[in-house]
């Protein structure tokens, strides 16, 4: 449904996307992500068609973006960064001109005006003028207007940027909602909300797609993943011995706790260790207080990948 | 058509939601009554000749006023993102733009109305030069909101856009007025300079003629600087 092939952009001298290839198919949300300025927003201006590639090119729904410039929107649903609105105009004054631009028919245009209000929860503010709204509804109407004319594709720049926590949760729940009927490509770099919502996670640095999977998968690349800590009633010195003693274990660190000792045990490969270790205790007849396997998240996943992307660019420059 | 319309609609309406139309219409409507009444006295002729001469002064500086915010404000606030991301063309852009700014620059000649009603009731003017001297400043308009136009497309600087516009304007009206007398130029160039100046094109349609060469120079100027700034607007996709 999107398709990026070798997109690249030069600012001038600056290299922003570098020779950038992906493909989403029908009805996956797919969350992009990466620092500022590692070429997220030129790469979705690229794909909206508001910017020319250097070079490649991108395709929307089958349609080349370069060629067929018009098809190519109508099939788009676009929220730039920081939802640029008309403050003088109000929600459905503003809906309306949208659709006009679309090439709408005003039939078509009320209806679709009365469904994307009613599913954005806009319907109270309709009559409202746009720049007396709070921030999470001028969003909403941004949302609004992607969806206005039912586009197979959304492409949405941060669209949860600067809301509040319940403000977010909403954004989220109508994204879901969406998923059926829209293939989403939307760039945010709230981390944990792109790991609830997203099938599919690209991570882009210095214009490069450093990272493509389901979140799922690329957290499992993140070492430490599979540790295991335990606490239970006994001497740190006891505890470390006996899980040592459990094969596969790679390190176990202990430390007193009151009464109880802690330990965190690292596997020397990905294994869980957590069967092991009950069992380890149970022999001993401890009293068992707490016994977890932490998982990383997405966020660990991310600070680890451009960990290593400096680590290169260190190891290359030098 | 329906999309430029639309445009030109909502540009019309922006305008008056901004602080400074309002300004430009009591700073118009201030300028042209003092105007009016300086020529309005026993023994003058009943015409606006003069009064529109002086008008068309007022607006090297009002017009840039109207036309500086047009694609300047859509720069700042990135509102042009999601004009440019719909299936609208760079000439839809453009001329939905200068014709919501037209709209509003008919509103502002609404003055003129009462000073023509003013002579109507105390004598008995001449109406032919009266309307053709409003066609010529509606003409005018025209030429200087393309020159605005351009101006804003440049920047996203409104102050930059208001005194760029000025500039042009007043190239086309004291450069040319200065040189085209100038007697080290040669013939062709005061020819060029004397064809150039913007009073002298429209002192024609106030005296209640209309030349189709004065015509082609307002029309043809207005469609240069249109097809400009729909160029120097294509551009900024490439910058």
């Amino acid at each position: 449904m999107i398709q990026a092939q070798s997109l690249t952009k030069w600012y001038g001298p600056t290299l922003a996307v570098d020779s950038l290839s992906f493909e989403i198919p029908r009805g996956q949300i797919v969350g992009f992500l990466g620092p500022n300025g590692a070429g997220k927003t030129t790469t979705l201006r690229m794909l909206t068609g508001y910017l020319p590639p250097t070079e490649g090119q991108a395709m929307i729904a089958g349609h080349n973006v370069a060629d067929h410039l018009d098809t190519a929107r109508k099939c788009i649903g676009y929220l730039p960064e920081n939802t640029p609105l008309y403050p003088e105009m109000r929600v459905e004054e503003y809906l309306r001109y949208r659709g006009t631009l679309m090439g709408m028919g005003p039939g078509e245009i009320s209806q679709r005006i009365g469904v994307v209000t009613e599913r954005c929860g806009l319907s109270l503010v309709r009559r409202r003028v746009i720049g007396h709204l709070s921030r999470g509804n001028k969003q909403r109407v941004g949302l609004a207007q992607a969806l206005l004319h039912n586009p197979p594709v959304l492409i949405l720049d941060e669209p949860t940027a600067g809301l509040d926590p319940i403000q977010i949760v909403h954004i989220r729940q109508l994204l879901s909602e969406l998923r059926s009927e829209h293939t989403i490509l939307l760039s945010s770099h709230i981390l944990t909300e792109i790991e609830r919502i997203a099938d599919r996670v690209m991570v882009i640095g210095r214009g490069r797609l450093i990272a493509d999977g389901h979140p799922e998968t690329l957290v499992a690349k993140v070492s430490g993943a599979s540790r295991v800590i335990v606490e239970v009633k006994t001497q740190p010195q006891s505890l470390k011995r006996a899980l040592e003693g459990i094969e596969g274990v790679g390190h176990v660190e202990s430390h007193p706790q009151g009464d109880y000792a802690m330990a965190v045990v690292t596997p020397k490969g990905s294994q869980d260790l957590r069967e092991a270790v009950i069992s380890v205790v149970s022999r001993n007849n401890w009293a068992l207080r707490e016994l977890r396997r932490p998982t990383a998240t997405l966020e660990d996943f991310y600070l680890q990948a451009f960990k290593d992307l400096d680590n290169n660019t260190h190891k290359i420059s030098a | 058509m329906k999309v430029t319309l639309s445009i030109a609609r909502r540009e019309l309406t922006s305008l008056f939601f901004s602080p400074i139309a309002y300004v430009v219409l009591g700073l118009f409507c201030l300028g042209t009554s003092l105007i009016f009444i300086l020529f309005y006295y026993p023994g003058q002729p009943a015409t606006l000749r003069n009064t529109l001469f002086w008008v068309v002064w007022l607006m090297i500086f009002l017009v840039p006023a109207i036309s500086m915010r047009l694609m300047s404000e859509e720069f700042r606030a990135g509102t042009i993102e999601m004009l440019m991301t719909a299936p609208v063309s760079d000439a839809q852009v453009v001329i939905g733009k200068w014709l919501g700014a037209m709209g509003f620059y008919l509103a502002l000649l609404l003055p003129i109305v009462a000073f023509i009603i003013v002579l109507a009731c105390t004598s008995k003017p001449d109406f032919g030069p009266i309307m053709t001297g409003l066609i010529g400043l509606l003409l005018v308009g025209g030429f200087y909101l393309s020159i605005g136009l351009f101006a804003s497309t440049v920047t996203q600087n409104q102050i930059i856009a208001f005194l760029l516009t000025v500039f042009v304007i007043c190239l086309l009206t004291f450069a040319t007025f200065f040189f085209r007398d100038n007697e080290l130029l040669p013939t062709w160039a005061r020819a060029t300079m004397t064809y150039l100046n913007i009073n002298a094109q429209f002192d024609d349609f106030a005296k209640g003629l209309i030349d189709t060469s004065k015509l082609i120079y307002f029309s043809s100027g207005t469609a240069f600087f249109l097809f400009l700034a729909g160029l120097s607007l294509q551009s900024r996709r490439w910058r």
